[in-house]
């Protein structure tokens, strides 16, 4: 079967996102994007990954759980688990270690995690945008393959906090997939699979990129399984 | 140490003004934005090829007075604005960060 996904979505947790970008309000968007599986992927934190799993139930979408981790080169990558407790934790314990600074909301932006009925349960100190982990990006990658999670450098074609901009080539590690923005892009990537993702800060951004993942079935194994095996069609590559 | 005198000492050109602070103490060199955030500390002036917005946001949470964007990097148009909004000075040099670094020791020895 087909599946349409997008795994990279900032909630209100991210500072740089909408605060209208609650888990409830981007699982109704979603829908109306026609998307089977989502995820939230806020900068260096999981904590809205309970509501968006709460949020999703009785509806068909997928909920994944995500987090954007900035590592010490400086470049984003997606850690993607199955299970909302399990990202939580590696959220909270790479929160523990960012190396940042308070955040000035009136500023940046909220940094408020919720529950599925939009009510704040709580906000982030230190400023998730701003720093990086002291974990460089092979030590998270084992850390996220440990925790059972999938470890995808997030558009690694951008001009900022990316693989290109940090490093210029894609190192030689065991990635599960790229997320690229642009295709087709000047890195030589062997045959890591590529997908691609909105990355949407606003509402209007969900589903605007996307892939499509051809899997077994509507199972998170599977679905990870076909993720890393490269049967992921980005909607901006020609198929 | 005068913010102006980056332009009219060492000719490099102002792209945006400090309207709040006209003066800085101190100078930071460093393309990792996380080291900035670290470890520059206040009234600095910043040198770097990172020209992008995200700088203006760390530089606005370390009280850096000024950026220097060497090896001739433009400044994008929000980068600009976000600059002028939180008025944090921006110039521009083809000098590299090596040069540009040993010129402004040199301003502020003098």
């Amino acid at each position: 079967m087909e599946l349409k996904c997008d795994i990279h979505i900032h909630s209100c947790l991210s500072p740089c996102g909408s605060l209208n970008m609650s888990p409830s309000s981007i699982v109704r968007i979603a829908q109306e994007q026609k998307l089977d599986v989502i995820a939230i992927a806020d900068h260096n934190s999981a904590l809205n990954a309970p509501a968006l799993e709460a949020a999703c139930k009785n509806t068909p979408l997928i909920p994944l759980f995500a987090i954007e981790a900035t590592t010490s080169e400086e470049f984003h990558s997606l850690c993607l688990f199955r299970d909302s407790r399990i990202a939580v934790k590696f959220g909270n314990d790479l929160y523990s270690n960012l190396q940042s600074r308070p955040n000035i909301p009136e500023k940046f932006g909220d940094q408020v995690y919720v529950d599925e009925n939009d009510n704040i349960l709580g906000e982030l100190d230190k400023y998730l945008t701003g720093g990086a982990l002291t974990y460089s990006s092979d030590e998270l990658l084992l850390m996220v393959h440990k925790a059972g999670g999938l470890f995808i450098p997030a558009h690694i074609d951008r001009a900022a906090f990316s693989m290109s901009s940090q490093l210029g080539f894609i190192p030689p590690d065991p990635y599960d997939a790229l997320e690229i923005t642009t295709y087709p892009m000047n890195l030589n990537r062997g045959s890591i699979p590529l997908i691609s993702n909105s990355d949407a800060h606003f509402p209007e951004e969900i589903g605007k990129r996307f892939f499509i993942l051809e899997t077994e079935s509507r199972g998170s194994d599977d679905i990870f399984k076909a993720i890393k095996n490269g049967m992921s069609y980005p909607s901006i590559k020609p198929r | 140490m005068k913010l102006k005198s980056i332009t009219q000492i060492l000719g490099y050109e102002e792209l945006v003004e400090n309207r709040e602070c006209e003066k800085f103490s101190k100078g930071y060199t460093s393309d990792l934005l996380s080291d900035v955030i670290g470890n520059c500390e206040a009234d600095s002036v910043l040198i770097t090829i990172q020209a992008h917005k995200n700088t203006i946001a760390v530089a606005t949470l370390s009280d850096i007075r000024g950026i220097i964007l060497c090896n001739g990097r433009k400044a994008p148009v929000d980068m600009i604005q976000a600059a002028e909004d939180e008025s944090i000075a921006i110039y521009q040099t083809d000098d590299n960060q090596f040069e540009a670094s040993w010129k402004i020791r040199q301003l502020m020895d003098s």
